[in-house]
């Protein structure tokens, strides 16, 4: 790993530790070697539906994170501090999952049990090459707004004075930065937050529908792709908890963080379990109301029969009932290390919640929750990858932590 | 014995307002009373209250609501015994939503109840020491002194980057 760490960068207090890398580099080659394992064994179904599993969960998680940053900044939100800067590290997360979505084709076969039905006419949309082309496009444009965003941030971050290599040279502003500039760049970032925003809501929706309600390709819930970015955001502000939980452990007061974001970040999570909790009850309460059979199957194969039925009570209660409960108490929300004890639950619960919604689709017949230590294995490789990421980006980009550096102009 | 005088700052800044409570001792007044337009993390860290209990009052409310809520459905339920559509007559899923809506109301009632029980309202005393700026734009820092000590005072306030009130 030590030709993937720029050098030459200033010095900060917060700069990712080497031995960071390692662990990263370590955590992803287990992961590969699990799934190269896995999709050589009798069985590549299972590690490709792994696979697809930990691309959707940990792609939220770097969606979400990047949006906290973009709506804040559009809100004009000040209580956010450094955890604006932080946010924008999970965006050295979406170069890896596009390409890991490109991936995804070799197991096209493994991953879309509706390539080989009759689709009623659904054709049009339910195919691989449109279904492939649209959803690339779609990450493309994310991604590429949710740069744009973090460029000019990183502008009136970035000393234009200090010489800069490679990326760094890229994002820098030219000089001389007054407030003329900072401003223009400031309502720059506005822009591309907005529209962050709207692709955030409209590309998650699609890949919601595309990657997950099309498992079974006879269900439709309008509000499925909703549901989806809902989650996505959820899982961001954990993924985004963690992560400043673990640099205000390392670093301490000196990244500019302290117990009050902690808190402030904490209600905003509450608020988002709710908001998920209320966005699946919504769509079975008109299920349930409906009574329709093509709608009630999806929902009682997945709730109220075995194996699957443990496994939606032990999600309701990772994702929804411990942190609500939890989350009513005050103090616990600003200890940093019981919050990210918290943060990891939900987001394992939501990794169980992804299995939930399409273990069914790909194992008919299951007689147990299709969960073994490959799935284990592979979702610690995702992980790893996603410390590599964002150690990554945060090495490249220290500024990014507050303590190392702060906007260069204050004010409006 | 020299008489009291009352002086209020009124800052626009609640950093300035904490540092100017935090300061008024050292500097031999004493502190009566804050005014906030809004909730402020400075000046409640540097006049370190004690945790209210409003709290309790609220989660008091709220699961009274939330149990409230589904007895009312249910009772309504079962007074009419009709089975709409073939769902149970007791349906636990849609008696959610009224459970919800009682839990939110319960819990605003009972935080209503909890300010108004902890902070001691209606309370008509010391009226005459507040000033209409503080549910505004201005934070206000209440103090008092010997009458000999007024100039001192208002002096301390704005050097504190702040504007003083006497209170005749």
């Amino acid at each position: 790993m030590k030709s993937t760490i720029p050098p030459d960068l200033p010095s900060g207090p917060a700069r990712p530790q080497r031995s960071i890398f390692a662990i990263g580099a370590a955590l992803s080659a287990i992961g590969i070697v699990a799934f190269l394992v896995g999709v050589a064994s009798e069985h590549p179904a299972q590690a490709w539906q792994a696979y697809l599993i930990n691309f959707l969960l940990w792609s939220a998680i770097a969606q979400g994170a990047v949006l906290f940053s973009a709506v804040t900044h559009i809100t004009k939100a000040r209580w956010s501090g450094p955890l604006d800067g932080l946010s924008g590290a999970f965006a050295g997360f979406f170069p890896l999952s596009f390409g890991l979505f490109l991936l995804l084709f070799l197991g096209k076969v493994h991953v879309f049990p509706w390539m080989h039905e009759d689709l009623h006419g659904k054709e049009i949309w339910l195919n691989i090459p449109f279904l492939f082309g649209r959803d690339a496009v779609g990450l493309l444009i994310l991604y590429g707004v949710g740069f744009a965003f973090l460029a000019y941030a990183l502008k009136l971050k970035l000393d234009p004075a200090q010489t800069a290599i490679g990326l760094r040279r890229l994002v820098r502003p030219a000089p001389p930065l007054d407030s003329g500039e900072a401003n223009r760049i400031r309502s720059r970032m506005s822009l591309w937050a907005g529209l962050y925003i709207f692709a955030f809501a409209f590309v998650l929706s699609l890949i919601g529908f595309d990657l997950v309600m099309s498992m079974d390709p006879h269900w439709v819930s309008t509000l499925f792709g909703a549901y989806h970015f809902v989650k996505a955001f959820y899982i961001g502000l954990g993924g985004l908890i963690i992560l400043a939980a673990i640099v205000y452990q390392h670093q301490g007061k000196s990244t500019g963080l302290a117990p009050n974001h902690f808190h402030d970040i904490g209600k905003l999570f509450l608020a988002f379990c709710l908001m998920w909790a209320d966005f699946f009850y919504v769509q079975l309460v008109v299920i349930w109301y409906g009574n329709l059979p093509e709608e009630t199957h999806y929902v009682i194969l997945r709730t109220m029969l075995p194996p699957w039925r443990p496994l939606a009570w032990t999600v309701f209660f990772m994702c929804f009932i411990i942190p609500f409960l939890v989350l009513i108490n005050k103090s616990v929300k600003s200890k940093p290390r019981f919050m990210m004890g918290l943060c990891g639950m939900v987001i394992v619960g939501m990794w169980l919640e992804h299995l939930l919604l399409i273990g069914p689709a790909l194992n008919h017949g299951a007689a147990e929750v299709p969960l073994g230590i490959t799935d284990g294995l592979i979702f610690v490789g995702f992980l790893g990858l996603m410390v590599l990421a964002v150690a990554y980006t945060l090495r490249l980009f220290p500024e990014l932590i507050s303590g190392s550096g702060k906007e260069l102009h204050a004010g409006s | 014995m020299p008489a009291e005088t009352y002086i209020m700052g009124l800052f626009r800044d609640d950093g300035k307002a904490a540092r100017a409570i935090q300061d008024l001792g050292a500097a031999g007044f004493s502190f009566r009373r804050a005014h906030s337009p809004i909730p402020s993390h400075k000046i409640m860290e540097v006049l370190k209250l004690k945790k209210g209990r409003v709290g309790w009052f609220t989660l008091t409310g709220g699961i009274l609501g939330f149990l409230s809520g589904f007895a009312l459905a249910i009772f309504c339920s079962v007074q009419w015994d009709l089975i709409v559509s073939g769902k149970p007559i007791v349906a636990l899923i849609p008696f959610v939503i009224v459970g919800f809506e009682f839990t939110i109301l319960f819990s605003v009632f009972g935080n209503v109840i909890g300010l108004l029980v902890c902070s001691r309202l209606p309370d008509y005393r010391g009226l005459e020491l507040y000033d209409p700026r503080c549910s505004g734009e201005h934070f206000g820092v209440l103090a008092s002194c010997e009458s000999t000590r007024q100039g001192e005072l208002m002096g301390f306030f704005q050097k504190q980057g702040g504007e003083a009130r006497v209170f005749e």
